[in-house]
């Protein structure tokens, strides 16, 4: 792999580096200003650039720590001789039992970043250029084919966005959730596969007896269930769900969210939950990313990124939003388009739309900055800040 | 003050091998010059079908739509051609709504040839180029076709086509459903100018609560083809009173992250109006639902303009 200084391209064009530093936790405390490109060092826990350099003792420590590790995550489209930069050096960590929410606009890279955890991209037109994800300590874009065969439904489960064509439609919902328990059961009978299944479907409050049907005879909520039934059949300890209720009526996406919630606190579950649509992030989410033009430009509790929002882009997101309890007429929309992945501005991506742009922002690679404890902000704007105490979360909801 | 569109009784069902849907059952309002109607539903609910309906997209199966005294319902011949000039449409997915093989000049620019209303080309290009203006979509576009734009572009296309007639009256069929946040927001910024620019009345047709309290004036939640509640827009928000809006209005997912929705969850799903009973259509998932809802419902005055359908509504709500 090639050092931090090395462009990607020529020079004239954008230059994506090598990313900097791991939106964490445990992020050294001594970085609150921006580096400059190449400046060398940012934060003391995490080493990047010349990594092939790096020693075995360093490799130990990448593995330790959070459940799910992903670090400067690199990935790129190809099509006519053109390179599309989908996915510019992104880094998050989650423990078990968390939900991370990727928020973003089309395009920006969120299931992209999922199916590189999971290794389903289509290689090529994709090409995984560099990064490396950890789960529990295992080596993902490392490990065989063989392997990964065994962490895909079994491990590492995903939801995908639209349940019409996520299921088979010429086999009963029942077979299809009971074939993932059978491949990753090994000497499973077939009758306890089926049982399983029957048991997955009462899980998510579809009647056991509408195993023997297919998806058709499914509304598209019902379905939705079955693929999440399919998904949890195996227990996953990680469950991306890219768009889970984007597809559903609100009213059916409140089931699905609470049925989700739910699963997730029995099972203790990681969850990275994509989604374009902030109120789901603010009812289900513990921490949040915000991806623009496949960079993590915003990091930090929901608390962080609903009460504090500190990217202009964020800023931009929750402008554009009518609000329920807001009279003004006018919305203030982010003016502009998101970039052409093919030629991304240098410097900062958001620039060309911002409106606190400025000439230091267009020149250099922006780095994160640690405005508050474990909240980042890929802004030269940004300004470190006191952080206000997170009030409790109550929760609560009524049946009837 | 004389409403523009005043639409008594409208039905539409389908006739299928399962049954009679009965799609929009019995449904009247009224909107005045210059306003917002918010149609809101779940998928299924109808909204489509009243909002072709009311523009003649499709033929009434009974009832009478009124457009500026004119009667839509019964028109025919020229008399129904010049009515469609002053009724236009924006559908939902600019994808699929914009001809693949005609640039952006000549789809806005067919209207413009149909009505015969230019003497010459050059007339037609001035129009042309004005409402490209209008819309926003930048000269350089004038022979871009729907494929090299993006999908916020491409709705512009779709209002300056749908604008090119100078309508009175405009259906908006989730015009901003299909598209990112950011744009969404710009989209929705353009209708409300035009709105105000060329008194444009507007029926907005939507899934999405928070966009729909946004730009209308009065909202209406159908449900199973029938209007159940109808009120002046933030008086529905604040004071819901159908117990099917009181749990639409709970599950819309809120961005307070200290206050988490305390959600009303509905059992079932929306299900069909294939043949369906005389009684109340949202009793089966209704939690207060009981003997009398099974009796034909009617919408009344509640509060002032305030509508509801709903025989249990003084139970449920105790301030009335």
């Amino acid at each position: 792999m090639d050092s931090e200084e090395k462009p990607m391209e020529s020079e004239e064009k954008n230059i994506i580096t090598e990313d900097d530093e791991f939106p964490s936790d445990l992020e050294s405390k001594n970085d609150h200003h921006h580096h400059h490109h190449g400046e060398g060092h940012h934060g003391g826990f995490f080493h990047h650039g010349h990594r092939d350099e790096r020693t075995e003792n360093e490799k130990e420590e990448a593995r330790k720590g959070s459940f799910l590790k992903v670090r400067h995550l690199v990935v790129e489209y190809t099509s006519d001789e053109e390179v599309i930069h989908a996915v510019n050096g992104v880094s998050f960590e989650l423990n078990k039992g968390e939900t991370l929410g990727l928020v973003g606009e089309t395009g920006a890279g969120k299931t992209t970043i999922a199916k590189a955890i999971m290794r389903i991209l289509p290689q090529p037109p994709a090409r995984v250029r560099k990064g490396e994800v950890y789960l529990d300590g295992e080596d993902l874009m490392n490990a065989e084919e063989k392997r990964m065969l065994e962490i895909r439904g079994n491990k590492i489960a995903m939801i995908f966005q639209d349940p019409m064509t996520a299921l088979n439609p010429v086999m009963t919902v029942g077979s299809q959730i009971a074939e993932a328990v059978h491949l990753h059961n090994a000497g499973i009978s077939k009758a306890d596969a089926d049982k399983k299944a029957v048991e997955m479907l009462e899980m998510v409050g579809i009647p056991g007896e509408r195993y023997v049907e297919y998806p058709h005879q499914f509304s598209g909520g019902m379905k939705q269930r079955v693929v999440i039934a399919m998904a949890l059949a195996c227990n996953p300890e990680l469950l991306l769900a890219d768009e889970p209720t984007t597809a559903l009526d609100v009213t059916i996406q409140a089931q699905v969210l609470e049925m989700i919630n739910d699963m997730k606190h029995k099972y203790n579950t990681a969850m990275v939950l994509i989604t374009h649509d902030l109120g789901v992030v603010a009812q289900t989410c513990d921490r949040v990313a915000v991806i623009y033009a496949g960079q993590i430009v915003e990091y930090g509790t929901k608390f962080d990124i609903f009460d504090h929002p500190s990217h202009p882009y964020t800023n931009g997101l929750f402008g554009s939003l009518p609000k329920l309890d807001d009279d003004s007429d006018r919305l203030s929309p982010i003016k502009g388009l998101p970039p052409d992945p093919r030629q991304l501005p240098r410097g900062c991506s958001f620039c060309p739309r911002c409106p606190l742009a400025g000439p230091e922002c267009d020149q250099h690679h922006i780095h994160m900055v640690e405005i508050s404890d474990g909240h980042f902000c890929r802004c030269v704007k940004a300004v470190p800040m006191k952080k206000a105490e997170p009030q409790q979360e109550e929760k609560g909801h009524q049946e009837v | 003050m004389e409403p523009l569109l005043e639409v008594r009784h409208l039905k539409k069902y389908f006739y299928g091998p399962a049954g009679v849907n009965h799609a929009v059952d019995d449904i009247s309002f009224r909107i005045e010059k210059g306003k917002t109607m918010g149609i809101v539903g779940e998928s299924g609910c109808g909204k489509s079908t009243l909002g072709r309906t009311i523009i003649r997209l499709q033929d009434a199966t009974d009832g009478q739509v009124i457009l500026s005294g004119k009667d839509v319902t019964a028109a025919k011949g020229q008399e129904l051609k010049k009515l469609r000039e002053n009724m236009q449409i924006i559908f939902q997915d600019p994808y699929s709504s914009l001809d693949p093989r005609m640039t952006v000049e000549e789809t806005i620019k067919e209207p413009l040839i149909l009505s015969r209303r230019y003497k010459n080309k050059k007339e037609i290009d001035d129009a042309t180029t004005e409402l490209m203006h209008l819309v926003g979509i930048d000269e350089r576009l004038r022979l871009a076709y729907p494929h090299e734009m993006d999908g916020g572009r491409r709705q512009r296309v779709g209002i300056a086509r749908a604008l090119a007639l100078n309508p009175e009256f405009v259906v908006c069929d989730e015009p901003v459903s299909a598209l990112d946040v950011s744009i969404q927001a710009q989209v929705l910024n353009l209708l409300m100018d035009l709105q105000d620019s060329r008194k444009l009345t507007y029926i907005f047709i939507t899934h999405n609560l928070s966009v729909v309290r946004h730009i209308s004036d009065d909202i209406s939640v159908m449900y199973l083809g029938q209007l159940v509640e109808t009120s002046p827009s933030k008086e529905l928000f604040k004071h819901p009173l159908h117990p099917y809006t009181k749990a639409l209005l709970s599950a819309i997912p809120s961005t307070d992250v200290h206050h988490p929705n305390k959600r009303i969850l509905l059992k079932g799903e929306i299900t069909s109006a294939i043949n369906p009973k005389p009684g109340c259509r949202f009793a089966a998932r209704c939690p207060f639902a009981t003997e009398a809802c099974q009796q034909p419902q009617k919408l009344e005055e509640v509060l002032p303009n305030h509508f509801v359908s709903c025989c249990q509504i003084k139970k449920i709500n105790s301030e009335l």
